[in-house]
């Protein structure tokens, strides 16, 4: 599932750090793993909201992967404010893993 | 196109602290249960209405599947109802009762001390019950979405109840004769509200949740769920109501086919969860616990032989056969597989859940693989020496069967500390 942006640029520097923030039990990483669904960026506020889900809403991991992706996308804009705004609609579904990911998962 | 409704946002998971008594409890349970199977293997030889298996029975129940499911279940219970737990404090209370409560009732069964002992073990194991049925109704009601998962679970905590309510009537009758007929007449309908009614329901209610959550699997059938769970409460009513008319014997095969056909269908869910699954890479633990699932099979098998043989002499030997595949087969066989994919999840909650972007190990580098696949290794040969020595009432195996399961017991107990123990790595 391509993640939507209001700048392709930024967004793929965001991008290249949160695929190194991993959903620890299923070992792949939250934009592969379809979590990532928009980052939109406000240069005038200097502002950044990722939105985002979890496999589950009571996913017991919830709390670190959520900030774990605040903070890589704090240091990819050391200037900016990042939030987090977690969705559950649309809920997450083994149908957003990426190509890249489901390889990954076939091993 | 991505809404914040007002049932999104991160919903708080059940603390630790609430949860890990329940598994340190449980743990010490099964080793102790283990050492007293070693220690009276002789049991094998006399009735089930003996004190020792009665002890053994109910540490096994009790302190090792309820506590645990338990623990387990006030964790879930998040997930399953798709809401929070209604009250830390209910769930401290039912600790606190049930890890008093357990150890006088099977201090008093040993010991047959039908007296205080057992009596005030039995007061306390149905408070914490209270407490646990209480939170869970008012967890379920205060949830926004009623699913089939949150209505096994009720069901199956008024079914736990209802068995420790009437044990602790059939306690009482042992002093004072509060029911027309003796204790001894009722234990078929006590077990089987607690085998069929609280471990069947939940473990079928969570199973059919998690199996398919840990797979990553696309598979989900409320519908058949929904069936499932009609037959099995169907069946037991209808045991019941055979049990206490005294109806005729080869009745009892109807709730058994009900039950049968239940599991079947269940078999069938998790056999398709699997094919659909996303991830490809099956782990040691969902493989025994796919595997619990299948060991079903085995009291199905002896309990067919119970009704067939009912009144035969080898009745009792089939009784002990039937309890023993259930409680060192299905239930150890699930709890096994399960603590070690729900434990490490409550351990790197408690220890990572505030780091940020360090390398955090995965849940399941909590605890050692070779560790439990020595566990795994013991524990099946050591369930299928002591089946053997069951079924040809040979000492040699029952004792190096038992003698299995404890090393097994051992070693889980070790792999549950290594995780509870984990202190943070970056």
């Amino acid at each position: 599932m391509a993640v939507l942006s209001n700048n392709d640029l930024f967004c793929s520097a965001a991008l290249a750090g949160l695929y190194d923030v991993f959903d620890p039990e299923i070992g792949l990483n939250v934009v592969d793993l379809g979590l990532i669904y928009r980052i939109d960026f406000n240069e005038e506020t200097k502002k950044i909201i990722v939105t985002m889900t979890l496999t589950t809403q009571f996913c017991p991991m919830g709390e670190s992967i959520t900030a774990d992706v605040q903070q890589s996308v704090s240091d990819a804009f050391k200037d900016y404010q990042v939030s987090i705004d977690l969705v559950f609609n649309p809920a997450w579904s083994p149908e957003q893993i990426s190509p890249e990911g489901q390889e990954f998962l076939d091993r | 196109m991505f809404t914040n409704d007002s049932s999104s946002g991160l919903q708080q998971t059940t603390s630790y602290k609430v949860v890990l008594p329940f598994y340190i409890f449980a743990a010490l349970s099964f080793i102790i249960s283990c050492t007293l199977l070693l220690l009276n293997t002789d049991i094998i030889h006399q009735h089930y209405f003996h004190p020792q298996t009665l002890a053994i029975t109910h540490l096994m129940a009790l302190g090792w599947g309820t506590m645990i499911i338990l623990g387990a279940s006030h964790q879930l219970l998040p997930v399953l109802i798709e809401g929070k737990l209604d009250s830390y404090l209910l769930a401290l209370l039912s600790f606190v009762f049930a890890a008093t409560g357990i150890p006088l009732l099977v201090t008093g069964f040993y010991l047959f001390n039908t007296g205080l002992i057992l009596q005030t073990g039995a007061v306390l194991i149905n408070a914490s019950v209270i407490c646990y049925f209480l939170n869970v109704i008012a967890s379920i009601s205060e949830s926004k979405k009623h699913n089939v998962h949150a209505f096994f679970i009720a069901a199956a905590s008024l079914w736990l109840f209802a068995t420790t309510f009437f044990g602790l009537l059939l306690v009482f009758n042992f002093s004072r004769s509060w029911l027309p007929e003796n204790s001894i007449e009722y234990l078929s309908v006590h077990a089987h509200m607690g085998l069929v009614g609280w471990f069947l329901l939940l473990i079928i209610g969570v199973g059919s949740r998690l199996i398919p959550m840990f797979l990553i699997s696309k598979y989900s059938n409320p519908k058949i769920l929904w069936w499932i769970f009609a037959l099995i409460n169907i069946a037991l009513f209808g045991f019941i109501i055979l049990k206490t008319s005294n109806a005729f014997e080869k009745l009892y095969y109807s709730p058994f086919l009900l039950v049968l056909f239940a599991l079947a269908l269940f078999a069938n869910y998790c056999y398709r969860a699997y094919k659909e699954r996303i991830r490809k890479h099956v782990d040691e633990q969902m493989k025994i616990s796919l595997l619990s699932v299948a060991m079903l099979i085995l009291p199905l098998l002896s309990l067919m032989a119970v009704i067939y043989f009912i009144r035969e002499n080898s009745g009792s030997k089939l009784v002990l056969l039937y309890g023993y595949c259930i409680f060192f087969g299905w239930i150890t066989a699930i709890i096994m597989g399960m603590t070690f994919k729900t434990l490490p999840f409550i351990v790197w909650t408690k220890v990572y859940h505030s780091r940020v972007l360090g390398k955090t190990p995965a849940p399941k580098e909590l605890f050692s693989e070779n560790l439990f696949k020595i566990m795994a290794l013991f524990y099946l040969t050591g369930f299928i020496l002591f089946l053997a020595g069951i079924l040809l009432l040979n000492d040699l195996l029952l004792k190096s069967g038992a003698a299995l399961l404890l090393a097994s017991a051992i070693v889980y107990v070790i792999n549950v500390a290594k995780t509870v123990f984990h202190q943070a790595k970056v």
